[in-house]
């Protein structure tokens, strides 16, 4: 809980572990410029407070922002999430993007949809989807198009298989430059993934041992670093051969 | 008003992942990597208590407690004592389980471990009787589901068996004055008695697929949610079936029932030695635990460093921890005096016997075992010639460098120690106290 004095002192914090209740920012000498607040940060009188816990981000010049990783999901505005139909209604098809309330996704919000041409999901389809509307008090949003109106491989995925993870490694496989694991795993073999802000993962392959070295890959590869990563996808190939 | 999903509909499956899970073992292959008969990791931990152990089996996570109460017997059944299972399945192992009562699951896994228990007899039911008719020991194991991460029955079979395995139940006599009264002895007081255990039934599930083509040992929580049917075998390691649990499902062959049989008995044997191995680590631990409970009594014990003292040794031990604290000076001289004025000598110099005459005094104690457990032979080596030429003095200085016949021969605290040892000490225990009698012997016979 200790308010540090100068803007130097506040990069001590970034990339750093933050609790709720630490000051990590003093705004008394800062007087004209803006500074933006992502999630888990919040102006508390003249300093800025954590509020989750987690690593401090920065983003030059102004962007400040907490990123923690959770089981459970808190839909975003633009996020791309794997969802799992649970029921369909006359106007929307029930979603389920593990968020603490089911996500509705209009019947329309497809490329080219029409009130005659309105998809067939069964329940249990997975859908790759983005999210809309995203408040705390009603359902979240979803649809099947880009913001243009194109479909942009959203929409069901066929075949192959889906395994949950936390939402931190979600972000970590979806990093740029690309994860050392997929691209470790990219050059031996060949394979289909789909990766959903919400922690879902799918993975296609043409035959099934590959997606269930795949995807024990990169369930094991949380915690790993990039060399570690790049070490176990050898020894996972030496131990095909 | 926004739409709330329905609490029993928490978990969903996609149909991807039930496809590919059945596409997968068509060509023997399992989502999490293992072969079709291969167990998942089991992990037997055991808590501060006795009879409290916790057992992961993969994901899976049960915790099972054992405890034991004097009640009156079933009239049909005077002499034997009773035993109870009873499951918890807690909401935050599975959002499909409620608080409250129990649901037909958890009351069939209660059934299933409890069929292993007590029709196989694996539990000596009338070494519980205390008196005919009128009081009984009651055990109730209670298992407490913590993750469901599948196959929920091995864990916790796994985990009632490890719990009654360490369990101590007090001491209990018929005494009194008319004869007629229960006294039940504190456990610090009089060892407590572990349960009469028999055998082991160990529990092994099977997953049945594609109408009974396929079958896997130990399925997690995903495989069991796509499964046709499942079937738990009770087995011990001498291969005698003790129970066998299908409740509804796909049918399947007689042979296949056969099969699953057969290799449960050899799953049955490799779980057995892995619970055995884990319950004597902890019971090496435990007796090692209840030996060192008498620090300050510890560190006058110079002989044997792991054998507790009975109260009528106690005052014997400053004389004998004084003996320590002259043995630089033995030999020296014969008569009480300069020994004890060189002792005080050295006493100020901070020598090691400083230590032991603070100890005696009452201080915290300063003295570690390991080292001077070399050093103790050629104490009691020394301490025996001292005992013959030693001369009893009156003051309180003498009574330190004093010996007594019952406490100052090497082989008279070995005997002691003999005496000390209870039958029911582990193995490794004994094996310490043999050691360092021939330790001793060789030592005194050296240094003579």
């Amino acid at each position: 809980m200790n308010s540090m004095p100068s803007d130097s002192a506040s990069m001590s914090f970034v990339d750093r572990v933050v609790v709720p209740g630490d000051h990590v920012l003093d705004l008394t000498g800062m007087a004209n410029q803006t500074i933006k607040l992502g999630a888990g940060l919040r102006q508390d009188g003249d300093a800025i407070s954590v509020m989750k816990a987690g690593k401090l981000r920065i983003s030059k010049p102004n962007k400040y922002w907490v990123e923690s990783s959770h089981k459970r999901y808190v839909p975003c505005v633009e996020d791309t999430v794997l969802g799992i139909v649970v029921d369909s209604k006359f106007d929307n098809f029930l979603v389920d993007i593990k968020a603490p309330m089911l996500g509705l996704l209009p019947v329309l919000a497809f490329e080219g949809g029409t009130r005659r041409n309105i998809p067939k999901f069964e329940i249990g389809t997975l859908l790759y989807v983005r999210v809309v509307k995203a408040n705390n008090t009603m359902n979240p949003e979803l649809s099947c198009m880009d913001e243009t109106g194109k479909a942009a491989e959203f929409g069901p995925l066929k075949d192959g298989y889906m395994f949950e993870t936390s939402t931190g490694l979600a972000r970590m496989l979806l990093s740029s430059p690309p994860c050392p694991i997929l691209e470790a795993l990219g050059k031996s073999l060949s394979y289909e993934i789909a990766i959903g802000l919400n922690g879902r993962v799918w993975v296609n392959a043409a035959s099934p041992s590959t997606v269930i070295l795949v995807s024990n890959a990169i369930m094991n590869s949380e915690f790993l670093s990039a060399a570690q990563q790049k070490i176990m996808v050898e020894k996972l190939m030496k131990r095909l051969q | 008003m926004p739409i709330m999903e329905h609490k029993s509909m928490a978990w969903r499956m996609s149909v991807n992942e039930r496809k590919f899970i059945e596409t997968a073992l068509a060509s023997d292959l399992r989502v999490d990597g293992r072969r079709p008969f291969d167990y998942r990791r089991l992990n037997i931990k055991f808590g501060r208590e006795d009879g409290c152990s916790e057992v992961q089996l993969g994901e899976t996570h049960v915790m099972a407690y054992v405890t034991s109460e004097l009640v009156q017997p079933y009239r049909d059944r005077p002499n034997e004592g009773i035993l109870a299972i009873f499951t918890d399945f807690s909401p935050m192992a599975d959002p499909s389980f409620e608080a409250g009562r129990p649901g037909e699951s958890a009351i069939e896994l209660g059934r299933v471990i409890d069929r292993g228990l007590r029709e196989s007899r694996a539990v000596d039911m009338e070494s519980l009787c205390v008196v005919a008719g009128k009081l009984v020991w009651s055990i109730q194991v209670d298992l407490h589901i913590i993750d469901n991460g599948g196959n929920l029955v091995d864990a916790a079979n796994v985990a009632a068996l490890a719990a009654l395995l360490t369990f101590q139940r007090p001491e209990c006599t018929v005494g009194g004055d008319n004869g007629q009264d229960i006294i039940i002895h504190d456990p610090k007081v009089v060892e407590p008695l572990p349960l009469v255990i028999h055998h082991l039934p160990i529990s092994v599930t099977f997953a049945f697929y594609n109408k009974g083509d396929i079958m896997v040992i130990d399925p997690t929580h995903k495989e069991e949610s796509v499964m046709g049917g499942k079937m738990t075998a009770t087995i011990n390691s001498n291969g005698d079936v003790c129970a066998i649990q299908k409740a509804g499902g796909e049918g399947v062959m007689p042979s296949v029932v056969m099969q699953c049989i057969r290799i449960a008995s050899v799953k049955a044997a490799d779980i057995t030695s892995k619970l055995k191995n884990a319950v004597e680590v902890y019971n090496t631990e435990r007796a090692l635990r209840k030996v060192k409970r008498h620090p300050s009594k510890m560190a006058h014990q110079v002989s044997v460093a792991d054998i507790t003292l009975e109260d009528k040794q106690v005052k014997d031990l400053p004389r004998h921890q004084a003996k320590m604290a002259c043995q630089p000076y033995i030999g020296s001289s014969q008569d009480d005096e300069p020994k004890v004025d060189t002792r005080t000598s050295t006493n100020a110099d901070g020598n090691s016997s400083g230590t032991h005459a603070d100890a005696f005094v009452g201080g915290p104690s300063k003295w570690d075992p390991y080292p001077l457990r070399v050093g103790t032979s050629q104490v009691l080596g020394t301490l025996t010639v001292v005992k013959e030429e030693q001369v009893v003095s009156d003051d309180h200085r003498a009574v330190e460098c004093s010996l007594d016949h019952t406490t100052t021969s090497s082989s008279g605290t070995v005997s002691v120690s003999d005496a000390m040892q209870k039958s029911n000490t582990s193995k490794s225990l004994k094996d310490a106290v043999k050691l360092k009698k021939r330790k001793k012997n060789r030592s005194s016979t050296t240094t003579r």
